[in-house]
Formats: structure tokens, C-alpha cells, sequence
């Protein structure tokens, strides 16, 4: 087939040589320089520079199998730290450079790595400081060299001169190595942030990762632009930039400051994505509109709202409507008759608007995305639906680290939405009852085999991890001896056959009353309203739920609210009124939303959640150190039911 | 032949038609900027080739078919001139659908609206002259009957006043010439609307009681015309970008134009009411199949679309210089053996 770009691998050391040998001179990374002007990175200088690093990294003493620190954010050093790690057929064990100084130490002492790669002279020089914390951590690489280099550290390229020296003399210990990689080897040790407790070395195969390649429903090739933007040491964006490689596609590095931009710049062709972004996007695309002139406004929404009609008529016809009852087959017929009526009468009226109106608003996402995948937590509804409308269908999927992350995602065929889509291929899900363990699905016991009956989400299959490192407990608690993983997290299979995520086990708030509420649904429909940055609902043990609130300084700004700071802004009363409105209005959706689930009180919050410290980098809340760091807050706002 | 008796349009819908046509002409104005006159000199080969097939195949194409179907002569002379017209700036936006050279549909349509004024003209007296020749025979005792040659150039002339118009909107706003840009998109829709509305609506037993030939007319004409634009273009060596942009522009025609001309140039009923029906007809039946050819040349264009639209990219970003180069298996032949990639030698695409 001539436009079928693939290379299939063994393990990452064989793909990058392949890569190279395939690839050549096609750009493999891409970095952003001043003026719009972009630095790319062949397949094959990649290869070769790595093939020289990974000399290094064995004249430095590095055996096979054995954990490489790579202390780093996004950049193309990153990725040629990994090439040499992979070809040394060492273990990559990657973080990035907002840990906390007890991370690190345990992440060091813990993995037992003697040589570590740091992104900065300042991350390096941390490091320096704790030698005597870090007591096996011999030799230190620095990725940027642009600030100089402290005593003891050598540069990325010093590391690639040692190798290459090496290399010279006629020694091929490096390509002797990369043949010797077992499938069931490690490629790299991930601590993971996680929302709960001390970080836990999750082990993840070279057999894992190439598993995902070859099943992760995803069509690229050789002529697509990705552009990367979450943090490369977690798995998710990993996973991507390894599909990308294997297909020859060009990873483009973007950060959230430049964004809009670099959508403009690159078009990308696909996106690994978090939920953040989409939520971003949509308030840029909806600012956009608010300013724009008030005919292209009506036009805007009489495109957003035939956009939304005419998807919602061909999901149901393509079987994509959220299935949680099984149906009847004459009233399943009819429902699609009147589907199918609805989707007649809009397609003319649709395709003119589409072409006139919706696609100049596709174009503020670069106008050439073919599809994206959004990970790494939950998407709230209204975006979703908002992006379909539009014509950019995101593919939002599920996984964990302990995955590789994949195990399900939508695809363009199976674009249910309120579900993460179907499994991936050679993945096997089931659900299991918290309390009671019974198998709910598959169980041919109940009707529907166990579909639409809510559990643990429990799951086994090829990107399945080896286990937690030097952690045998744990590792036995969560992975069963015939290869069942317990996720913790709440689920059902649906009548269509896709996952529907239905929170995390440990984020649920039990109430005094002991009613279980899923915080994550609330906080989503919260954030909806452009005043409301960030929230976080709490109530566990309480009477009620609330909400502390980060309100959005831009959002009350453009209403003529003016204030500096946060702090500033939550002592004029009418923004609490606002807020309040909001709340109520977000809330009055009883369909939704139980009584008991209902946010009663809230409290604004003076400093946004940061990464790092009360979310994750994939902006996630960190519950536990939210509800330490906002105890007094917290207390506050329950003292009168208290007393 | 339609009953002259008929009153297809009425006072009202005529003044209503004409209202639409100024609107659409003054946003197809708003769209464009000089740079795009001054870009169909930078273009010269593909704009021949363009030239070719729409002032060369199209009323040839047009002429065969009413001979072919043996059409009336007032039909005949309504086909023929539909073929003779310009292209209209409903092909740029189905040239941009249809993953096409969107720079190039617009210089083409620039170029043609601007050669009408002598080609249209020209053309249809040359290809009509024995179909005028019939109704002049029968309508002898009435008066003479001949392409008023006068009229047409002025009718061609007063179309092009609202394109000025939007032109000098356009330098003074871009947010205005927007908002008229889209108006007259959305009126193009209307048009159509309220063309099925009016005719078809009110004269229904004409819909049973039209001959087949005038369908096969209406439908085929566009449907050739786009077919003799991707071949022919393609025999000239255009890159699938510039075939795709040729061939929508070769079918589309400007059919507010031939109204403008229907109602201004032939007051007499009996070959005005044949003629605006067939025009009619090609307009409802022209966004249907182009809708559908667009699609499919979407479709079928992607890969190479992709590898163009990558090549440019990375042309922008890493410096002009750079040079991609695909691994041998992945392209097609005829791409593979352009030196630029897909890049069309550096062309650049609109950029709005």
C-alpha cells in the first residue's frame, strides 16, 4: 500500500533503528525557535546521536536492565536521552523537574539508578546539594548546557564524545546490547504522581509499549503533524510520541504559552490531549465568538446548533447513542426513523453552515486535526458535545500508567459519547462488585450479560505493567495471578459495548448521612461557567457538599469587574453573588444531580490550584493535599453545622 | 416548450431575483482583493488551462449536448450560454471542500469574470447562430429575433458594478466585507430555496410535464464540464490540487449571472420563459452535483492533499530550504517524481 508508512518492532531499540533506516531525513521532532521559525530533528541524526549517547551511557558503566534517571521536561534532549537509554537497552525512568525534593530522594534511592540525566544546571545542582541523601547516584548528565556545567556533571555531548570514541576504537557494544532486549525486558520505571500517597515505581515492558502501537485504533502516517504538549514522562504522551515514531509522523513540542499559536503554525494532523485543553480551547473559541461581530455571532450558533442536531441524528443511526438499557427492537427502529428524518431535514442547512461557518471555527484548531484523543481524565459533556457539534470529534480513551495507558478509546465508528469507547484489541474488561467481589460482567447470570450494572473496573490484556517495582504487596493487591488488573476506578460496560467511567473509587465522598458522591461530575459541571477557573467539591464526613472556587480573573474582567489578584477579586461581593448564581444555575439540572448531591455552600479560594502541588500534571486534583492545604478553609465552611 | 402564457416569474419574484443577484455579486466582490487580479499573473500556465476548458470545452460541451437532445431553440441557446459564463465564487468555496488549489479557483474565477465581458458574447453568437435562425423564422410575423449582442455586454457590465462595489468595501473593511461575504454565501443557499419555491412550487405540472432532455441537459452539463476539467488539466500535467480547483470551476458557472441576462437581454416571453427555466433547473441541479463531486474529490483526494499540505508546512516552519523527502515506497509515481514534494514548486496557498 503506498500510503501505509509502518514499521513494526520488537522492542524501542529496534523501532528507532528502523525508524531511522526508513525514515532518513523526515523530521522526527520539532522544537519552536524565535520568530516562527521551527528546529527539526531527523529520524536519523536522532538515531545516530542516541547510538552515540548509549556508547556513553555503557562507558559510563550502565548495564542492561538497570534504571537511568531522566529528571526532564519536553524537549528533544529528552527524547535523545531515551534513545540512548533504549539502544544501551537500559531502563528509562523518567519525572519531571516540578518533584518535590522527598520524590526525588525516593525516586533515586528507591530505583537504585547510578546515573541520572537532568533537564537544567539548576536541577542539577538540586541534585548536588542531596548528595548525601542520594548515596548511589554516581554521575549526573545535564540536558541544557546553556547556563554551563557544574563540577562533577558532564553534558549530553560530552556523554555522545565518550561513545563515540568508543565507537571509533571499533567497540559495538552498543548494537550488541540493543539486540540483546528481551520483549518482556523493562523499557522504563515510572513513579507516578498519583492523586493518593508515596509514588510507586510501575514497571512497564518493551512488549507492553509495542502492544499499544500495534492496537491503539489510530490511523498516522508519514505526512502527519502531532503536536505534544502534556508532559512527556507520563505515559500517555509517551505512548503517542513512540505511535508517532513507528509511523514517521513529526512530534511538535508546544507548551501552554504558545498554544494558540502553534496551532496556527504547525495545523497539526492529531493531539494527545487532556481534558484542560479542550476545556481551554472551548473558552478561547466561545471568546472568540463573544467579540466578533454580532452577525457572525448569530451565525455562529445557528451553525453550533444545526451542528448539534444533525451529529446528535447520526449517532443515533451509526448505533452511537449512550446505551445504558437494553432496547427494544420495533422501538429502536422508530426512534431511528425519526433520527433519520431529523438528519435529512438538517443535512442541506448543515453542510451550508458547515462550510460557512463551522469550518473558519475548526480553523482556530488548526483546521487540519484529524482526530484527538483525550486522556488522562474525564471529559465533561458539555465540551464534548460542543466539539462534536463542530466537527472535531475528540476520541476521548481510558487508561493508567499500569497500562501503557491505553485499554479503550472512541474511534470515529464508535464515537459513543458519555463513554471512553470500546476496548482495544486482545483487551479484556470486566466488572467487578466492590463489597461483594461478584462478577457482574461479563456474567451470563444477569440480563445483558452484566452490562449497564455499575463495579470495578477490573481489566487484563498485553499493555498490562509487570508490576509495582521492589513492591511485591502492593503489586499483588491490584494484579491477580491469572493477569486481572484492579483499577480502582468505577464503571459499567454498555449495551453497545463501549466503558463508561464512573468516577475513582477513592475521590468518592461519603457524606455523614452515607451517601456516596462522585465529586469529579459535580466539579465538571462547575467548571462550565467561564467564571469558574478551578473547583474542587469536598464534604467527606459532612453534612453537605461544597466547593472551593477559583474564580476566573479574565472572565469577571471582560463583565467589567476589574481586579489585580485573586484575592482582590473574592472581596467585592458581587463577584460571591456571581459565583453563587452560577452555582445555582449549574445545579438546577435536577435530572443530574441528586439532592444530596447538590453544592449547598462554597469558598472562594485566593491562589489557583498549581501543578505540582494541589493538581497533577495532567490537572488533576490532588484530594488529599487539597484537603490538608484548605483544612481551615474546609472547617470554615461546615463550622455552623459543626457546632 | 414552456406555454409563453405562463407567467414563471412574476413582477415581484423578478425583483426579488434581482435584489439576490446584487447581493451575491457585491459579496463575491467582498471576497476578493486586487492582489488576487494581480495573482492570475503569476499563475499564467494553470489560468490557460483553465481559460481552455471554460471558455474552450464548456460551451462546446454545451453545444453538443443541445444537439445531441435535440433541445428547443430557446433551451438550446439557454444551455449554450450557461456554458459560455464565468465561473462563479461558489467553485472557490468547493474548491477549498474539495481539498483543491483555492488560490487558483479564485484567480480563475477573477479571470473569467473579467474575459466574459468579450468571450460571452462572442461565443454565443458564434455557437447559436441556427438556433436564432429557427425562432427567427418563428417568430417572423412578431419582428426579428437575434442575439441582442449590446444588451448582454451591458448586462455583463451592471453585474460587475456590485463586484466593484464589494471590492471597495473590502479595502475599506475586512470585518464588513466578511459579514457580506457570508450574506451572500447564505443568499446563494436562498436563491436556490426560493428558486424550488416559486417555479417548481407554483408551476408543478411543468415539473411532470418537462421533457427528460431538459433534465439530462441541466444535470449533464456541469456533470461533463467537471469531468473535462480534471482530464484536461491532468493532460497538461496540473498537480491533483490544481486538477481538483480546474474542474469545479469548469462545471460551476455563474448562474446569477445568467439570470441577470435572461431578464435583462430577452423580454420576449416565449424564450425567456424557456430559458429562465432551464437556468433554473442547472442552478438547483449545479449544488447538488457539485456537493457530491466535492465530496468525492475530497475523499479521494486526502493522501495527496496531505502530503502537499505537510511538504508546505514544514517548507514554512523550517525555512524554505528545507527539503522533505518521503520514504520511496509511500508516494504514489506521480508525486514521487516532482521534485518539490507535493509542494507545487513553492506555490503557496491562500492564506486568509
Amino acid at each position: 500500500m503506498p500510503n501505509s508508512s509502518r514499521i513494526h518492532a520488537r522492542n524501542l531499540a529496534e523501532l528507532y533503528r528502523l525508524a531511522a533506516e526508513r525514515f532518513e531525513t523526515l523530521p522526527a521532532f520539532a522544537t519552536r525557535q524565535r520568530g516562527g521559525v521551527w528546529k527539526p530533528v531527523s529520524f536519523r541524526e536522532l538515531y545516530d546521536r542516541g547510538r552515540r549517547i548509549g556508547a556513553g551511557l555503557i562507558d559510563l558503566g550502565v548495564e542492561a536492565r538497570e534504571p537511568v534517571g531522566l529528571f526532564s521536561d519536553n524537549r528533544v534532549e529528552w527524547m535523545l536521552a531515551d534513545y540512548g537509554i533504549q539502544l544501551a537497552a537500559a531502563v528509562n525512568c523518567p519525572r519531571g523537574i516540578d518533584l518535590t525534593d522527598e520524590e526525588l530522594v525516593h525516586i533515586v534511592n528507591h530505583s537504585g539508578m547510578k546515573v541520572a540525566f537532568v533537564e537544567s544546571r539548576g536541577m542539577a545542582e538540586r541534585c548536588l546539594r542531596m548528595r548525601d541523601r542520594l548515596p548511589a547516584l554516581a554521575q549526573l548528565v545535564l540536558l541544557d548546557d546553556g547556563k554551563g556545567i557544574p563540577d562533577g556533571v558532564i553534558s549530553l555531548e560530552g556523554l555522545a564524545q565518550r561513545g563515540q570514541a568508543r565507537l571509533d576504537a571499533g567497540d559495538a557494544d552498543v548494537d550488541a546490547r540493543a539486540a540483546s532486549i528481551d520483549a518482556g525486558d523493562l523499557f522504563t520505571l515510572i513513579y507516578t504522581s498519583g492523586t493518593t500517597g508515596k509514588p510507586k515505581g510501575v514497571m512497564l515492558t518493551h512488549a507492553n509499549m509495542m502492544s499499544q502501537v500495534d492496537h491503539v485504533p489510530i490511523q498516522l502516517n508519514c505526512t502527519d503533524r502531532v503536536l505534544s504538549i502534556l508532559p512527556i514522562w507520563h505515559i500517555f504522551e509517551r505512548m503517542f510520541e513512540v505511535f508517532a515514531i513507528s509511523h514517521g509522523a513529526c512530534n511538535y513540542y508546544t507548551s501552554a504559552r504558545t498554544l494558540g499559536d502553534d496551532l496556527k503554525q504547525v495545523e497539526p494532523t492529531f493531539m494527545g490531549s487532556a481534558p484542560r485543553l479542550w476545556e481551554s480551547l472551548h473558552h478561547r473559541i466561545l471568546n472568540g465568538v463573544r467579540q466578533a461581530h454580532p452577525v457572525r455571532r448569530g451565525l455562529f450558533h445557528i451553525g453550533l446548533f444545526l451542528g448539534t442536531h444533525y451529529r446528535e441524528a447520526l449517532f443515533v443511526l451509526r448505533d452511537n447513542d449512550l446505551r445504558l438499557e437494553p432496547v427494544h427492537s420495533l422501538k429502536a427502529a422508530l426512534r431511528k426513523l425519526r433520527y433519520a428524518l431529523q438528519w435529512l431535514v438538517l443535512l442541506p442547512w448543515y453542510g451550508f453552515f458547515n462550510a460557512a461557518v463551522l469550518e473558519s471555527v475548526r480553523l482556530k484548531a488548526g483546521g487540519s486535526l484529524k482526530g484527538t484523543i483525550s486522556g488522562g481524565g474525564a471529559l465533561p459533556p458539555a465540551i464534548d458535545r460542543f466539539f462534536n457539534a463542530i466537527g472535531i470529534p475528540v476520541l476521548e480513551g481510558y487508561g493508567l500508567t499500569e497500562t501503557t495507558p491505553v485499554v479503550a478509546v472512541r474511534t470515529p465508528e464508535n464515537l459513543v459519547r458519555g463513554t471512553v469507547g470500546p476496548m482495544i484489541p486482545q483487551t479484556e474488561v470486566r466488572i467487578v462488585d466492590f463489597d461483594s467481589g461478584e462478577l457482574l460482567y461479563p456474567n451470563a447470570g444477569h440480563p445483558g450479560e452484566g452490562r449497564g450494572l455499575r463495579g470495578e473496573i477490573q481489566l487484563r490484556g498485553p499493555q498490562i505493567m509487570k508490576g509495582y517495582y521492589k513492591d511485591s504487596e502492593t503489586t499483588a493487591a491490584v494484579l491477580s495471578d491469572d493477569g486481572w488488573f484492579r483499577t480502582g476506578d468505577i464503571g459499567m460496560v454498555t449495551y453497545n459495548d463501549c466503558l463508561k467511567i464512573l468516577g475513582r473509587r477513592k475521590a468518592t465522598l461519603v457524606l455523614r448521612n452515607g451517601e456516596n458522591v462522585e465529586p469529579e461530575p459535580i466539579e465538571m459541571r462547575l467548571k462550565l461557567s467561564r467564571f469558574i477557573d478551578q473547583c474542587a467539591a469536598v464534604g467527606q464526613d459532612e453534612k453537605f457538599v461544597g466547593a472551593l472556587i477559583v474564580p476566573d480573573l479574565e472572565a469577571f474582567r471582560d463583565e467589567g469587574i476589574e481586579a489585580e489578584t485573586l484575592e482582590a477579586l473574592n472581596r467585592l461581593p458581587e463577584v460571591r453573588q456571581k459565583i453563587q448564581k452560577e452555582i445555582r444555575a449549574a445545579m438546577a439540572d435536577a435530572a443530574d444531580f441528586k439532592r444530596y448531591e447538590v453544592v449547598k455552600d462554597f469558598r472562594l479560594l485566593d491562589k489557583p490550584f498549581e501543578v505540582g502541588e494541589e493538581v497533577t500534571n495532567l490537572f488533576k486534583l490532588k484530594r488529599h493535599v487539597i484537603h490538608e492545604r484548605y483544612a481551615d478553609v474546609i472547617a470554615g465552611m461546615y463550622s455552623k453545622e459543626r457546632a | 416548450m414552456i406555454d409563453p402564457d405562463i407567467e414563471l416569474l412574476y413582477a415581484i419574484d423578478k425583483a426579488l431575483l434581482a435584489v439576490m443577484i446584487l447581493v451575491i455579486m457585491f459579496g463575491m466582490g467582498a471576497s476578493l482583493t486586487l492582489d488576487d487580479f494581480k495573482a492570475v499573473g503569476r499563475r499564467p500556465r494553470m489560468i490557460l488551462i483553465g481559460f481552455l476548458s471554460q471558455f474552450g470545452f464548456m460551451p462546446l460541451i454545451a453545444l453538443g449536448l443541445a444537439h445531441l437532445l435535440r433541445l428547443e431553440p430557446a433551451l438550446a441557446i439557454a444551455l449554450i450560454m450557461i456554458g459560455c459564463l464565468p465561473g462563479g465564487t461558489t467553485s472557490n468555496m468547493f474548491a477549498y471542500f474539495a481539498r483543491g488549489h483555492v488560490a487558483l479557483s479564485i484567480s480563475m474565477t477573477t479571470a473569467s469574470t473579467i474575459m466574459a465581458l468579450l468571450m460571452t458574447p462572442v461565443l454565443l453568437n458564434l455557437y447559436t447562430a441556427p438556433f436564432t435562425r429557427v425562432i427567427a423564422d418563428q417568430m417572423a410575423e412578431e419582428g426579428s429575433f437575434f442575439i441582442p449582442t449590446k444588451d448582454i455586454v451591458l448586462s455583463l457590465v451592471l453585474v460587475l458594478v456590485p463586484v466593484c462595489g464589494g471590492l471597495i468595501l473590502r479595502k475599506c473593511s475586512r470585518g464588513w466585507a466578511k459579514v457580506a461575504e457570508d450574506t451572500a454565501g447564505f443568499m446563494g443557499m436562498i436563491v436556490i430555496v426560493f428558486l424550488i419555491v416559486t417555479t417548481l412550487g407554483r408551476h408543478f405540472r411543468l415539473v411532470l410535464g418537462t421533457p427528460w432532455q431538459l433534465y439530462a441537459a441541466s444535470i449533464s452539463l456541469g456533470l461533463i464540464g467537471f469531468l473535462f476539467g480534471y482530464w484536461v488539466s491532468r493532460l497538461f500535467g496540473a498537480h491533483p490540487i490544481q486538477q481538483r480547483a480546474i474542474s469545479l470551476e469548469t462545471g460551476i458557472q455563474n448562474t446569477p449571472v445568467a439570470f441577470a441576462i435572461i431578464l435583462m437581454s430577452f423580454p420576449q416571453p416565449q424564450v425567456q420563459n424557456d430559458m429562465l427555466w432551464l437556468a433554473v433547473m442547472y442552478s438547483i441541479f449545479i449544488v447538488v452535483s457539485s456537493s457530491c463531486i466535492t465530496l468525492w474529490l475530497r475523499k479521494h483526494g486526502q493522501f495527496d492533499w496531505e502530503v502537499y499540505k505537510n511538504t508546505l508546512i514544514h517548507g514554512r516552519l523550517f525555512g524554505e530550504a528545507y527539503q522533505t523527502r518521503y520514504p520511496d515506497d509511500f508516494l504514489p509515481a506521480r508525486i514521487a517524481a516532482d521534485p518539490s514534494q507535493g509542494a507545487l514548486s513553492g506555490e503557496q496557498l491562500r492564506k486568509d
